[in-house]
């Protein structure tokens, strides 16, 4: 019997395989790939820009093609940021932030060549890592899922928030809960789902149909970031001339352990709702530091720092796709981008998603496989030209982003209504950030908020309105347990934070 | 005054903001029809969001209060930090580019051909932004507006405001 469900698994992996080695498939995944790193090496545009703005592209596309382009531009992009991180001392996109603190001394002691041969090459080897683990443990995650019923569900929704805020926020946890909890009202807007009784519409017909998500989402990380970016100006130039590219096997022999460990640290983070790639390479590069016999040396200059932050960003992108496919919780932005767009093809992710649409996982790893050689190949290729790139002023590139983000949020529906939807969400989302507030919460929030509100209605309907019976079930058990210490060491952290502050501030204005 | 004091003022307005949101929002979900029983009405999920609200707003303005955020807001006024803040380049500079978007997705976009709405807001944004010279800049906002329309419209058939 396990037999036969292996060999089943393994005809449906070739399958896949066989389904996926087409040319218009591959040559899809190499632009969209070579568009990711490009974009995702551009100081100011992030991963999850990079698929709010190439999102519109894939529209008109077949949804297998589709499925593709996206996983290529996401690749690319995370491994993208290395290079500005290391050239130009400002990451491409925040995964690359921890990269910055090696790649950048590399890059002025003339070595920066051979820092980003380093970053793309620890980014492939985490890369592999995270496919191979996406593989082997997502159809355990399936069976898990197919026991959850509706109180688990709503458990793993509030779950999903309550990590994700408590992940995200630096000092406050509260903030991220506040915006997640903000997120799951904002998935309230518009006619419910069970008795159609419209919601918070104000009284506009166009509210009615809801928030759209890709509209919210694009003006969340697309117009917000604009304004980050164009806010003040912050002159960078290019240090060194980029020459030897590619280590020797000495050196990449020595990276090995470093990088097979934050591969792991990268998958598991990624797995975790809404932690994001930043997280994984900044807890890798802090765990490589500690666990290094050259730990002194981290922050200096050093290519197994860039190594460990490397594999790891970009081993989280299997991770994210873990949660992805069997729960449908992203496990970061960038993911919950792509979890809109498959959305928007018909395709709904869950336990189900075997039965529905059986060679699907394997789908998304031979593309997740063949971005994965092509971000390789590219990426090394153009480690040179790509300094001609960095060199366009922002105070071009930003402005030109915002009909792109105009059309990504209107060509979905094709609506005007979502254009002004973006509009909303991406002076909110700027607010929030200048005040602290992370955004990765907000998104998730907007996208469990309708399992949460469902998931939680019918589980009591079920228990005719009592908790007791739903609070005796193993896995909403662990999930509670979970919810319920996410809260009482976030509220900790607030409690340290406030006791810490009131002796500052009373110390600032006693001085004046 | 250091970042982190006017982190606390912002705190106070917000945990204040949520308690006020929380309470509207639980008004707005007890007002909503009730089909069988509350447990399954449309207002069950939002009324325990305000609940929510009402309680992290709380937490927000008790943190905010101990970080001596109260006082920061009568400092603030007292000095005339706001109308400073109208005087602040940074501030000013995305306000005018705030109004520049509001104007394209507002007013050029439901009335112009996209091209036109798009080459005027990026000749404008690019000009305000200093970003290059007025030549580079005609050119700039002509070219990249057509080949924005002429790619999206001609190679992946995706329709345009």
């Amino acid at each position: 019997m396990m037999f036969d469900s292996f060999l089943q698994q393994v005809n449906l992996f070739f399958h896949a395989f066989t389904a996926q080695l087409y040319l218009t498939n591959i040559l899809i995944i190499a632009f969209a790939t070579l568009m990711g790193i490009i974009i995702g090496a551009i100081p100011g545009l992030t991963a999850t820009m990079a698929l709010a703005l190439l999102i519109n592209l894939s529209y008109g596309m077949q949804f297998d093609l589709a499925i593709s382009f996206l996983l290529g531009v996401y690749v690319g992009a995370i491994m993208g940021g290395c290079y500005s991180a290391i050239m130009i001392n400002i990451p491409g996109t925040p995964a690359a932030a921890a990269t910055a603190l090696d790649g950048f001394p590399l890059a002025k002691r003339g070595e920066g060549g051979l820092a980003i041969g380093t970053g793309v090459i620890a980014s492939f080897v985490g890369m592999l890592i995270s496919i191979a683990c996406l593989i082997f443990i997502t159809p355990f995650i399936y069976k898990i899922a197919l026991k959850f019923g509706q109180w688990e569900y709503f458990l793993l929704a509030v779950f999903g928030v309550m990590i994700c805020g408590n992940l995200s926020t630096g000092k406050d946890p509260v903030k991220g809960w506040v915006v997640g909890f903000l997120g799951f009202f904002t998935a309230m807007i518009g006619l419910d789902k069970v008795y159609a009784y419209p919601r918070f519409t104000l009284g506009l017909l166009q509210l009615k149909g809801g928030i759209s998500l890709i509209p919210a989402l694009i003006g969340v990380f697309g117009i917000s970031e604009i304004l980050i970016v164009l806010e003040e100006e912050i002159p960078y130039k290019i240090l060194g001339k980029i020459t030897k590219i590619i280590p020797s096997w000495k050196t990449i022999y020595s990276l090995i352990p470093t990088a097979i460990r934050s591969g792991i640290i990268g998958v598991g983070i990624g797995a975790v709702p809404g932690a994001g790639e930043d997280v994984a390479a900044w807890v890798a590069y802090d765990v490589g530091k500690r666990s290094s016999k050259q730990g002194e040396k981290f922050g200096t200059g050093c290519l197994e720092g860039v190594a460990a932050a490397e594999t790891a960003n970009n081993a989280c992108i299997g991770g994210a796709m873990i949660p992805l496919l069997t729960l449908a919780i992203p496990g970061s932005p960038p993911a919950a981008m792509f979890l809109a767009a498959i959305w928007l093809h018909g395709v709904q992710p869950g336990p189900m998603l075997p039965i529905e649409h059986p060679g699907f996982l394997y789908e998304v790893a031979i593309s997740l496989l063949i971005a994965t050689f092509f971000m390789l190949i590219l990426g090394l290729i153009i480690a040179k030209p790509i300094a001609s790139i960095l060199k366009i002023r922002r105070e071009i590139l930003m402005p030109i982003v915002l009909p792109l983000t105009v059309i990504g949020a209107y060509a979905g529906g094709v609506r005007i209504f979502d254009i002004k939807v973006t509009f909303f969400f991406g002076i909110l989302g700027y607010i929030l950030r200048k005040l602290d507030y992370p955004m990765a919460p907000l998104v998730l929030g907007i996208i469990l908020g309708p399992l949460a509100d469902i998931s939680f209605r019918q589980a009591l309907m079920q228990s005719r309105g009592s908790l007791i019976p739903l609070l005796g079930r193993p896995v909403g058990i662990v999930l509670l347990v979970a919810i319920a210490w996410i809260a009482y060491s976030g509220f900790r952290r607030t409690i340290e934070y406030t006791r810490k502050h009131t002796q500052k501030d009373t110390r600032v204005i006693q001085e004046g | 005054m250091g970042k982190m004091d006017k982190m606390a003022a912002a705190d106070l307005i917000m945990g204040l903001f949520l308690i006020v949101f929380g309470g509207i929002a639980i008004r707005s979900s007890l007002n909503m029809k009730v089909y069988k029983t509350f447990l399954d009405a449309p207002g069950f999920f939002p009324f325990i969001l305000g609940i929510i609200f009402i309680f992290l707003g709380s937490v927000m303005t008790f943190s905010s209060f101990r970080r001596k955020g109260f006082e920061q807001i009568k400092q603030s006024i007292k000095n005339f930090q706001i109308i400073y803040l109208f005087s602040n380049i940074k501030f000013k500079r995305v306000m005018i580019l705030i109004a520049l978007m509001v104007i394209y997705i507002f007013i050029f976009i439901d009335r112009l051909n996209f091209i036109i709405a798009t080459a005027l807001y990026l000749f404008f944004t690019l000009y305000y932004l200093k970003s290059a010279n007025i030549i580079k800049i005609i050119f700039i906002s002509i070219i990249t507006s057509y080949l924005i329309s002429a790619f999206f419209t001609s190679f992946f058939r995706i329709p345009l405001p």
